[in-house]
């Protein structure tokens, strides 16, 4: 297959972004769904809810921290067969859940087995897209993002109505056989050789080089710090509202109101990140801005009406950050390294994710309500929209290639053969 | 017109009733706090029972009616061991206290005695008082106030019930089920287990194998353990609840199923997914095959373009064996 200079930008990038769609539905909508499956845990196995949630938070680890192995092997073989290998292994974690008789078989098998394959899987793929598109890598980005919302919506009853026809081992059965899909997925990642691929060399040598880039390395700070505040709602509001006196099915509603305003806003980012010309890394600190300061608003709004127009607009605000995060990269590290500058990303932005959470409880319980976490979670969001005006050409108002500026890669030129990654895909 | 104490009422022979007036003592007012302490003196007789079972507590129940009512009172009382109990039933009307006709009964069966009546201002008050202590005695108590139109007050005594149970339970062949029944704020003296396929109830558990278990943590709830399940245990299962004064039940469904159900559908989707994948491999093979073909057809075709080339033209074959090289990698 002869060295493409540019991303194709359409044509097979399309079934990709199909290929993505479905991807982050079959891992994080499993995920987000998988409370489902708490309730029956707890009764099956006798055990209290703080163990059984462990499944989920090793699972989730596992998954993010398993980002850079998943990307280092996606730069040496490709992406296709390691998210062929990632969906087998998901599919198999969930079958052996089917037959354990403990809680730690499921800690091993859908914790570890399940989440290793998730880690094969996203992140690959993700970086995929962004080498299959550059003018609108954010619109792409964007779209296939929208498959965690939209899964959510469907998954939760159909993990219900599962759990009723055959109880949770005969459920865990099907969610295998659904995550077995991932392996169709993965098929439709073409391998694309692009221009660059040639210099920047294997895995190893991307990773060394990625931790001496200095924008990387703020990117990736600021990135933490986005992470660590912007799961807190998800995780809190529900109880904020309560606290406020609201009933449980209106607090629900209040939430499916936002997820249904998170896949407008990612589509609507997406767009609006390829039309608006410059680096994209301007609107993710305009995105994750507002989201902050929605954030530090919370605790002011009691009425009804501003709590509403509020959730909606954080579900908006959030979900417009997510492609724009993901679109900056290219841009800072070139398409040539993407796999593994994602995969650190990822593994570094977890810990943000994991300690946020926890974080927000421990104040909540400190002060008595969650006036505190809103505003330390806004505090987090601005915080890392400042670090995010660090980066190159924040200020430029020309377009960027997608080309790494680094003196250190060209470097790399004379010293590197030619890889096996471009050719041996044919 | 006679004296209050005997308006209408049941024949009760007089010598209690001058008693009555005579001693007049201040009842034990008991009530709601609604309505003021009806002045009701006790009758002798009563008393001395109310001593036997003065261990017991005391339940004092109220319903109001008037000659305006449409549809009859009803109040359903829960309870849980033997008491002794008081009921009230007050009558307002407008029109003559005394034309009204109070009768009490248990369920279709008329009560003769032990029932009192009173009258102040505009309300007519009966008070109807008894003990509890098996279940014959619980049922439905109503009293009767007829003038024009009969009004109806009903007191209905049952046993605590179990809390429905929602959906059936699945499980698996040779896996094991806890089946449970749970009753909110009562404590029930025993728990029995049923099974049924049809209409009879077979006692389920009793001789404690390996493969029943009952045991329950606290006094209020009941867990029956099967283990080793077949399709044989399929079917519905019964929880009693045995109280002093009766029983209540409540029915759970357990569905059995052979790993093969799930399975089958399992490798339906695997099958599915294995068609797709080699689905997409295939047509992508062949899209390259083509563009191979037409690569070489080009090839091919800038072959004989320098072919003819050459042969017109000047004698070249350096550049030509370079071209060839570079277009069948």
């Amino acid at each position: 297959m002869a060295l493409r200079a540019e991303p194709p930008d359409g044509g097979w990038g399309w079934m990709v972004v199909l290929s993505a769609f479905f991807q982050s539905a079959l891992v994080f909508g499993v995920l987000r769904s998988f409370g489902v499956f708490f309730v029956e845990f707890v009764a099956a196995f006798e055990e209290p809810a703080a163990r059984v949630s462990w499944i989920a938070s090793i699972g989730i680890a596992v998954q993010q921290f398993g980002s850079p192995v998943g990307s280092a092997l996606s730069t040496k073989f490709g992406p296709r067969p390691v998210v062929m290998a990632g969906g087998i292994l998901a599919a198999l974690g969930m079958l052996l859940a089917a037959f354990a008789t403990s809680l730690t078989h499921l800690y091993l098998s859908i914790g570890l087995l399940s989440g290793s394959g998730w880690a094969l899987t996203f992140t690959p793929t993700l970086a995929c897209l962004s080498r299959y598109f550059s003018r609108r890598r954010s619109l792409a980005t964007g779209l296939a993002l929208t498959g965690v919302g939209l899964s959510s919506f469907a998954f939760a009853p159909l993990f219900q109505w599962l759990l009723s026809q055959y109880a949770w081992r005969g459920a865990l059965l099907l969610v295998s056989s659904l995550s077995l899909h991932l392996v169709a997925c993965g098929a439709l990642l073409r391998p694309l050789s692009l221009a660059e691929d040639p210099v920047v060399g294997g895995p190893g040598a991307q990773l060394a080089n990625l931790l001496h880039h200095g924008p990387f390395l703020r990117y990736t700070v600021a990135l933490t710090l986005i992470n660590t505040g912007y799961f807190i709602p998800y995780v809190h509001l529900v109880a904020h509202l309560r606290d406020l006196d609201w009933d449980p099915l209106p607090a629900a509603f209040l939430l499916s109101a936002a997820a249904i305003s998170d896949p407008v806003g990612r589509v609507a980012s997406g767009w609006l990140g390829d039309a608006v010309p410059g680096p994209v890394a301007r609107l993710l600190m305009l995105w994750t801005t507002m989201t902050g300061v929605i954030l530090a608003l919370y605790p002011v709004a009691q009425a009804p009406t501003a709590l509403v127009a509020l959730t909606v607009a954080y579900g908006f605000t959030s979900g417009a950050l997510t492609p724009v995060a993901f679109s900056v990269l290219p841009e800072l590290v070139g398409t040539g390294k993407i796999y593994c500058g994602l995969g650190l990303v990822q593994m570094v932005e977890s810990i943000g994710g994991l300690l946020g959470a926890p974080l927000s409880g421990y104040l909540r319980d400190v002060t008595g309500t969650y006036t505190a976490s809103f505003v330390v979670a806004g505090a987090f969001l601005l915080a890392g929209s400042g670090v995010l005006i660090t980066l190159p050409h924040f200020f430029c108002f020309s377009a960027p290639t997608s080309k790494p500026q680094d003196p250190v890669t060209e470097a790399l030129d004379a010293k590197v053969p030619l890889p096996r990654e471009g050719l041996g895909e044919d | 017109m006679r004296s209050l104490p005997s308006l209408r009422g049941p024949r009760a022979p007089p010598l209690p009733l001058l008693l009555l007036c005579l001693l007049a003592p201040v009842r034990r007012s008991s009530e709601d706090g609604r309505t003021p302490a009806a002045p009701f003196t006790s009758l002798p007789v009563r008393e001395e029972m109310m001593a036997k079972y003065s261990n017991l507590s005391l339940e004092s129940h109220n319903i109001s009616l008037t000659e305006h009512s449409n549809m009859p009172v009803e109040k359903n009382i829960t309870l849980e061991r033997p008491s002794n109990i008081e009921l009230t039933c007050q009558f307002m009307t407008s029109g003559d206290l005394n034309s009204v006709n109070v009768t009490w009964k248990k369920g279709d069966k008329l009560l003769e005695n032990n029932y009192l009546i009173n009258a102040t201002g505009s309300i007519l008050y009966t008070q109807y008082m008894f003990t509890i202590v098996n279940s014959e005695q619980m049922g439905s108590y109503s009293c009767f106030f007829e003038e024009k139109k009969e009004q109806r007050g009903t007191f209905n005594f049952k046993v605590p019930e179990l809390h429905e149970k929602k959906k059936p339970l699945i499980t698996y062949v040779g896996d094991s089920v806890v089946l449970m029944c749970k009753c909110q704020g009562c404590f029930p003296l025993n728990w029995t287990w049923y099974s049924s396929n049809g209409s009879v109830q077979v006692p389920v558990g009793v001789p404690m194998n390996n493969k029943y278990v009952i045991n329950g943590k606290n006094a209020n709830e009941t867990r029956l353990k099967i283990m080793q399940l077949s399709e044989e245990d399929q079917g519905s299962y019964w929880c009693h609840a045995i109280f002093q004064l009766g029983e209540s039940e409540e029915h759970i469904e357990l569905v059995v199923l052979s790993y093969w159900v799930p399975l089958k559908a399992f490798l339906a989707i695997a099958a599915e997914v294995v068609l797709l994948v080699a689905i997409i491999l295939l047509c992508e093979m062949y899209t390259q095959k083509k563009k191979k073909h037409s690569d070489d057809g080009k090839e091919f075709e800038q072959i004989e373009q320098l072919k003819s080339d050459d042969s017109n033209g000047i004698e070249n074959n350096a550049p030509r064996h370079r071209k060839n090289e570079s277009v069948g990698q």
